[in-house]
């Protein structure tokens, strides 16, 4: 009503001042960098409310009182500019860009813009630009390096392997540690849905493998509980907010885009292997042996011998495997768009594709986006805007993990294998092998394979209204949703299922939101003038769906016939479904005082539907505080472009999982690998149904758990903003820990849900930003990042000093929660040390001591990492590189083990036959110690250094790394006048190009555990990779 | 603008207030929060068989020089090492977090509902069950065990309070007493095929509480010969015990994958399946004894038997194919049995009692029935057997000196006990026999073998009321 008051009143007034005297003045706005007309930019007439907006061309006319004298140009992203119009009718007007003011608007949760200068916490913005066209599928992999706080770590290099990421350490002992994913406002699952054994299985990717990197607008980081405190429990891990491309900046325009990329990945190999020496143990010819440790090449009397399968074969050196075995991957991505509009009327239509063969035979990824978008301002004033998108990916994996799969044969291939020439199977299908039951690489990624098959839709709807220039009610809501079906597949005369198995699995997951937001902001208040407010108040319904059907069909009768049909047993087919529901109210409250004090505080409500009735209710509250002095004291020079001060405190609450209150009875089941039995038993012809009690007691007093933080920052801005220094401390506390305790087994049961323990995360994040050298044809900007982070666990439970990380581990090799050391430790057997902290030598072997089970052996925590980025802008040429470190942090590798102690690696063969000599000492027995001296042969030695479950498994991770370097062409205007194209670039780019590990003989940057809590295992997996290509972008 | 507040107010306390039911949805869709007696019966049973037939069953053999290591655990084994990183599985998943905790439920579940007779059974395997664990580990938890959030901590008891009861712990005995009791009671329901034991027929449980009665007494003769002598007598004059191979209390798993005894996944299909292989001391043995049941017992698919000695650490026979190995007496095609109970061993139980302890009949008529129920078991006919005690009268007949009698008793104990390795081991560290000459290559904590089981050390971690007790200190009821 006021608004329309208003209008009248402007109406008249208008009119009025029409009738007065007038003139009319016409021109056009166009930039100063480029010769083009800016559509979209507002004329006001100084002191009136009168104005308007230039035409698509930049055209403009108005009609202006012959009391104004002065126009003011105002548009996002450029100059304000005011001209004084003196007695011209014509004023054409050059604005220059902002370059400050765009790079300062950041988005923050729940998608609200905000001026980074506002910000009492930190959101890193990451542009599209440096996420297309980089030769790498998966969007968080191309974050690596790019982003203060923040650790991310790809578990391998083959197709759709997961990719971890935790933002400012771990604070949950057993809850997810991987951010929340909002892209478009849609919270979007980022779940890897582990369906088999981790140790053994296939890795699953993660489902942001679904998002096209070349879609991606921008990606906003939210570090700590203060950015994110109002997405609630979800973010507190942080938030990483994926804006898409939209037409809204087009200007009316419509704008067709076609990207195309092709690019090589090579496998980084595990090692290289000595020749010298062939199959066999203590220098004898053993046929079945795993190990190099045979007699020389060349000796007399081994010119041939007798294989496994009877045959006289030659003995001699073969190629090195690992060259046969892998293979060169391809990844070729394509794209169209099509999009058009002004920031009120929009649309995107995007299609993309991307191929992808992996390194390993059998394996690649597929995936096909469709995405259609756009927003609307209808005549009665309401803001309509949606998209949806559908995704189909389809990965294609094979089996890894110690022993029985291609991966964990791999490093197990003695010098004398011919392993590209031995047959690998007879013709009905049965494996060949050197050691069976064990098979041929070849033949298990023929026979045992992983396919998932994921269909996807997610999408959201947006209406908005301005019920007055102040208040604006919006409501969203979201849906995301897929399904994967998968296949794992392991034929008859599989070493892990000798009488074969199929698995078939329907993952679905569903996640429904629905946001109010009303919006409101007042200017003045209290009659101070630059005193502003801005109020918030939202509500979110949210409702979680899982659910996982599988059949297993064990006992196949006809080999290569995958059907399901195919099967005997199927008692170990099961259905598991949670659903979960959460109802949160929040409100925000954003001060801003004249510009150089902003305080914001933030509260959210939750109610779960995982927690106890009584008590699934849970408040907390944030508060950030930025502070710019420079301008409170006008302390700004030539130097000195701008000073913030930032701090926060916040804490976030966070619910348990479903169905954790009860204690619960399961189907029964006894054994492992070794035997194993699954009611529903066969017997005698009948089956016969069992239950016991699980092992985990419920808890009914079950409590929220809570991340408390306190940042304190300063931002320095230096040279007329072209250096910026971004420095900043935090303290994150993780109280009430929902844990399941470990308790005494003859208590019936072995563990028991409840809150315990504390966990401390301490870090210091530096970004140092800086345009070097900006002229008209040359730009140099350099960003360096680095980041510290000590995470400790401070306590867990009464009597409780360490407990194992939910998951699956190998016993005697437990990835664990541990007293006084970083999360994620790895509990194993350790080599005995004396005072001085030498290793111990038993007198009598010239080997280490027996092992001391149950210690630290392993820290997968780097002590820091960084990473140091440049472009370089020289007229149409762009290069950009990027350096990264990880520093400190250690890898427990199953792989590097069986390379040492089975004798293939190369340092093995170098003076096999000089007798070596353990470092450490020998017990005189009286408290002193004297040096060792016992001298071993190679083979014991290289024994000794330790086996898979020991010590001796486990790297210095630290790598160095150029991670990425591109180099991109425009093509220049005048070249494109009688083309169609309006843009044109060709681009080279490479990622892992060199790396520099001195403590592991290969890349260290791989976890066989995939995404999640366990991290820093190489159990047999697949390596990384080194990608290079050739990308195109053409814009019609 | 009012009336918008306040239609956004109303709408945001709508929504909050009507949520109870929303956000009531966290009962597991998944996993029964309750179930009944004839799911838990075989669950709990088949714990129990696991528990005989697995891990400790390997060990058994293997330290009993019926079986040799090969490689990993059995290799240990047979040169007697193991620590406290052995047997967690089967201390944590097979006795207490699987039969046991199951047991446990089983009986407080019958016992709301009213079905005696499941309670009658849950009690005597419980008993059988904790019996297993205090002949390997000693003092355990008992009855302070199976208490869940209740007791997180149980204290340990005695082997000694265990068998013979004290203030606030109930025997073994008087536990089995008191399930046949409840057998005897009138019961709301009962089992039927879930019962894998005996098919739901309570007379044949009776027999077995008390062949249990006699297994419990024959372990604590020699420690507490008089409670042993009281208790065989009571049997004996009941009459109502195990007493043809028909009774046997025998557990049958399946033949097809998942349902398999793990004997036979251990011995034929796993990728463990070549670490352990007949020990050439067992079939010399039988050999020696001109013993029929040996080509019954171990396989010879080489058309001889292939084996190797205990601790033999050279090259190992090739092929694998050609291994003797545990036959189709143990693993059938699947389905084992597990022999818990059968009546070859009490014949040798009774007779053992009646020679050391004095209690009723005749130690050689024992005797030798128990041989005659072993080779019928193995499926040997009537002539056989007759032909076979006509020719070996030196083995069949007890005609030496007590000590000779009662190595003559234990030897044809032992080998009726064949794929039993958890009854071999208890009866060679009670009673010495029969003579096992040492391993090769013997390490252990003192190049002896072990005499018990080492506490796992996952409970040492997890309760502080464990104490490290290495394996070479012997349990309650083994005094020499």
């Amino acid at each position: 009503m006021k608004k329309v008051l208003l209008g009248l009143l402007v109406t008249i007034f208008s009119v009025c001042a029409a009738v007065a005297q007038s003139r009319t003045i016409t021109g056009q706005v166009t930039s100063s960098s480029e010769p083009v007309g800016i559509p979209g930019v507002s004329i006001n007439i100084k002191g009136t409310t009168t104005g308007t907006v230039t035409d698509i061309d930049g055209q403009y006319s108005i009609s202006v009182p012959s009391t104004s004298t002065v126009l003011v140009f105002s548009f996002v992203g450029f100059e304000r500019q005011e001209v004084t119009v003196g007695n011209r009718t014509t004023v054409d007007v050059l604005l220059s860009p902002d370059v400050q003011i765009l790079s300062e608007i950041v988005v923050t949760a729940q998608n609200i813009e905000r001026n980074e200068k506002s910000l009492g916490y930190t959101v890193q913005s990451v542009s599209g630009d440096v996420i297309a066209q980089r030769s790498e599928p998966n969007v968080l992999n191309t974050l690596q390096g790019r982003v203060a706080g923040v650790n991310i770590g790809s578990s391998s290099g083959t197709p759709g392997a997961s990719t971890n990421i935790n933002i400012r350490g771990i604070t949950s002992f057993t809850g997810s540690n991987q951010p929340l994913i909002v892209v478009d406002g849609i919270i979007f699952s980022n779940n890897t849905d582990n369906t088999q054994n981790t140790l053994f299985g296939s890795q699953p990717g993660n489902r942001l493998n679904d998002i096209a990197p070349e879609t991606i607008e921008s990606i906003n980081i939210l570090k700590g509980p203060a950015a994110s405190v109002l997405y609630g429990s979800r973010a507190s891990a942080g938030a990483i907010l994926i804006t898409t491309k939209t037409g809204s900046g087009l200007n009316g325009k419509t704008e067709l885009t076609v990207t195309s990329s092709f690019n090589v990945q090579d496998p980084i190999n595990y090692a290289s292997l000595q020749s010298e020496y062939g199959q066999g143990t203590t220098n004898n010819f053993v046929p079945t042996s795993t190990n190099s440790w045979g007699p020389r090449f060349g000796a007399p009397g081994f010119n041939t011998v007798v294989n496994t399968q009877g045959e006289t074969v030659p003995y001699r050196p073969y190629p090195n495997h690992f060259d046969i075995f892998f293979r060169q991957g391809r990844v070729l991505q394509n794209g169209v768009s099509i999009a058009s509009g002004t920031s009120d009327n929009n649309f995107i239509l995007s299609v993309n594709a991307t191929n992808q063969e992996g390194i390993i035979p059998e394996t690649g990824f597929d995936r096909y986006n469709v995405q259609l978008g756009g927003n609307k301002k209808l005549q009665n004033g309401i803001d309509v805007g949606g998209s949806i998108t559908y995704v189909k990916s389809k990965q294609r994996n094979g089996t890894a993990g110690n022993g029985g799969s291609a991966m964990g044969q791999i490093t197990r291939i003695p010098r004398s294998y011919d392993f590209g020439g031995a047959p690998i199977e007879n013709e009905l299908g049965e494996p060949i092998y050197y050691n069976p039951p064990n098979t041929h690489p070849f033949w298990s990624t023929q026979n045992e394979t992983f396919d998932s098959n994921v269909d996807r839709m997610f999408g959201n709807l947006t209406i908005g209204y301005d019920f007055a220039d102040w208040l604006n009610v919006t409501y969203r809501v979201t849906a995301d949703t897929y399904t994967d079906r998968r296949k794992q597949i392991s034929r008859i005369g599989a070493s892990r299922n000798p009488q074969g198995r199929l698995a078939d699995d329907m993952v679905f997951r569903s996640e429904l939101n629905g946001d109010l937001l009303i919006r409101m902001n007042k200017d003045a208040v209290f009659g101070v003038e630059g005193f502003n407010v801005n109020a918030l108040l939202g509500q979110n319904i949210n409702q979680r769906d899982f659910q996982n059907t599988r059949v297993v069909g064990e006992g196949l009768n006809i080999f290569g016939f995958d059907n399901i049909s195919n099967a005997s047993v199927f008692t170990n087919s099961f259905e598991e479904r949670t659903r979960r529901r959460l109802i949160g109210h929040y409100a925000q409250l954003n001060l801003d005082y004249k510009n150089y004090l902003f305080l914001e505080l933030s509260g959210r409500v939750d109610q779960s539907s995982t927690l106890p009735t009584d008590n699934n209710t849970y408040f907390y509250p944030s508060a950030a505080l930025s502070f710019v002095p420079t301008d409170l004291f006008d302390l700004q020079s030539d130097v000195l472009s701008q000073i913030k001060i930032k701090a926060n405190a916040a804490r976030v609450g966070r619910d348990a999982d479903p169905y954790l209150l009860t204690t619960l009875f399961s189907q029964a089941s006894y054994g492992n690998n070794l035997a194993q039995i699954n009611f529903p038993l066969s017997v005698g012809g009948a089956n016969i149904p069992g239950f016991f009690p699980q092992a985990r007691i419920g808890s009914q007093n079950l409590a929220p758990e809570f991340v408390t933080n306190y940042e304190v920052g300063t931002v320095i801005s230096l040279f007329d903003f072209r250096v910026e220094l971004d420095v900043l401390y935090f303290n994150t506390s993780s109280t009430n820990q929902i844990f399941d305790v470990a308790i005494s087994p003859s208590s019936g049961y072995d563990n028991r849900t409840t809150n315990i323990g504390e966990m401390v995360n301490q870090g210091v994040e530096a970004t140092l930003r800086a345009l070097v050298v900006e002229s008209s044809d040359f730009t140099w900007e350099s960003e360096l990042n680095f980041t510290r982070i000590r995470n400790e666990v401070v306590s867990i439970a009464p009597d409780v000093d360490n407990s194992t990380i939910p998951g699956n581990s190998f016993l005697g090799i437990a990835p664990s929660i541990a007293v006084g050391h970083p999360y994620g430790v790895i509990i194993s057997t350790k080599f005995p040390r004396n005072e001085a902290g030498e290793l111990l030598i038993n007198p009598v072997t010239g080997t280490f001591a027996p092992g001391v089970p149950g210690e630290v052996v392993s820290n997968p925590q780097p002590d820091w990492i960084a990473g140091f980025s440049n472009t370089f802008t020289y007229r149409n040429f762009t290069l950009s590189t990027l350096l990264d470190a990880r520093v400190g942090g250690q890898l427990y590798s199953f792989g590097q083990v069986d390379l040492r102690s089975g004798g293939h690696i190369d340092y093995t063969g170098v003076d096999r036959n000089m007798p070596r000599i353990l470092p450490g000492v020998i017990d005189n027995g009286d408290g002193t110690y004297r040096p060792n001296n016992i001298q071993l042969p190679a083979q014991t030695y290289f024994g000794a250094l330790g086996g898979l479950a020991s010590e001796g498994a486990v790297f210095d991770a630290t790598v160095y790394r150029l991670r990425e370097v591109a180099l991109n062409y425009n093509l220049p205007s005048t070249l494109l006048q009688n083309t169609p194209f309006g843009q044109a670039s060709i681009g080279v780019s490479a990622r892992n190009l060199l790396f520099f590990a001195p403590g592991f003989p290969a890349d260290p940057e791989v976890n066989t555990q995939g995404a999640g809590n366990i991290q820093g295992m190489d159990l047999s997996g697949p390596p990384q990779v080194r990608n290079y290509g050739v990308n195109l972008r053409f814009t019609l | 603008m009012k009336k918008i507040v306040t239609y956004i107010v109303s709408g945001l306390l709508l929504t909050a207030t009507a949520c109870s039911d929303f956000l009531d949805i966290n009962e597991s869709p998944n996993d029964p929060s309750s179930v009944t007696p004839n799911v838990l019966l075989p669950a709990a049973l088949a714990g129990s068989a696991f528990a005989n037939n697995n891990e400790l069953n390997r060990f058994g053999s293997t330290i009993t020089s019926v079986t040799a290591g090969a490689a990993n655990s059995p290799a240990a084994y047979d040169i007697y090492n193991i620590d406290g990183a052995d047997f967690n599985n089967q201390w944590r998943f097979e006795i207490y977090n699987g039969a046991l905790i199951t047991y446990e439920s089983l009986i407080g579940i019958s016992e709301e509902i009213g079905s005696r007779s499941y309670m009658g059974i849950a009690k005597i395997m419980k008993a059988y069950t904790f019996s297993i664990a205090t002949d390997f580990w000693g003092a355990i938890p008992y009855s302070e065990a199976l208490q869940g959030e209740d007791n997180t901590t149980p204290t340990l008891d005695t082997q000694e309070q265990i068998y013979l009861g004290a203030d606030g712990v109930q025997s073994l005995f008087d536990l089995v007493k008191e399930g046949m009791a409840d057998l005897d009671a009138p019961s709301e329901i009962n089992p039927g095929s879930d019962d894998l034991i005996y098919g739901g027929d309570l007379d044949e449980w009776k027999k077995a509480g008390n062949a249990l009665l006699l297994k419990f007494a024959n372990t604590i003769s020699r420690v507490a010969p008089e409670r042993a002598t009281q208790e065989i007598q009571a049997v004996l004059t009941a009459n109502n015990y195990i007493d043809s191979n028909s009774e046997n209390m025998n557990f049958f798993f399946g033949s097809s994958v998942g349902s398999r005894a793990p004997v036979y996944e251990y011995t034929y299909v796993t990728a463990f399946r070549n670490d352990m292989m007949i020990s050439t001391r067992f079939v010399n043995l039988l050999q020696e004894m001109n013993d029929p049941r040996l080509p019954i017992f171990v396989t010879s698919p080489a058309g001889r038997y292939v084996t190797i000695d205990n601790g033999f650490r050279g090259a190992l026979p090739t092929p694998t194919s050609s291994w003797s190995r545990f036959s189709e007496y143990v693993t059938g095609d699947g389905e084992g049995p597990v022999r818990f109970i059968t009546a070859a061993q009490v014949q040798f139980i009774l007779a053992e009692s009646a020679l050391l302890l004095g209690t009723s009949g005749d130690p050689e008529t024992y005797y030798q029935s128990g041989i005659r129920a072993s080779m019928a078991l193995a499926g040997l006919s009537s002539t056989e057997i007759d032909t076979y005690f006509a020719a070996n009268q030196e083995f069949v007949s007890l005609d030496g000196t007590e000590e000779e009698n009662l190595e003559k008793i234990m030897t044809q104990k032992y080998i009726s006990l064949y794929g039993n390795g958890v009854e071999q081991w208890n009866d060679y560290r009670r009673t010495g026999y029969p003579i096992l000459e040492d391993h090769q290559n013997a390490v252990g904590i003192d190049g002896t073998r072990p005499v018990r089981a080492q506490y796992v050390n996952q409970e040492i971690a997890r309760n502080s009321n464990f104490e490290l007790i290495l394996p070479n200190v012997a349990v309650w009821w083994d005094v020499d």
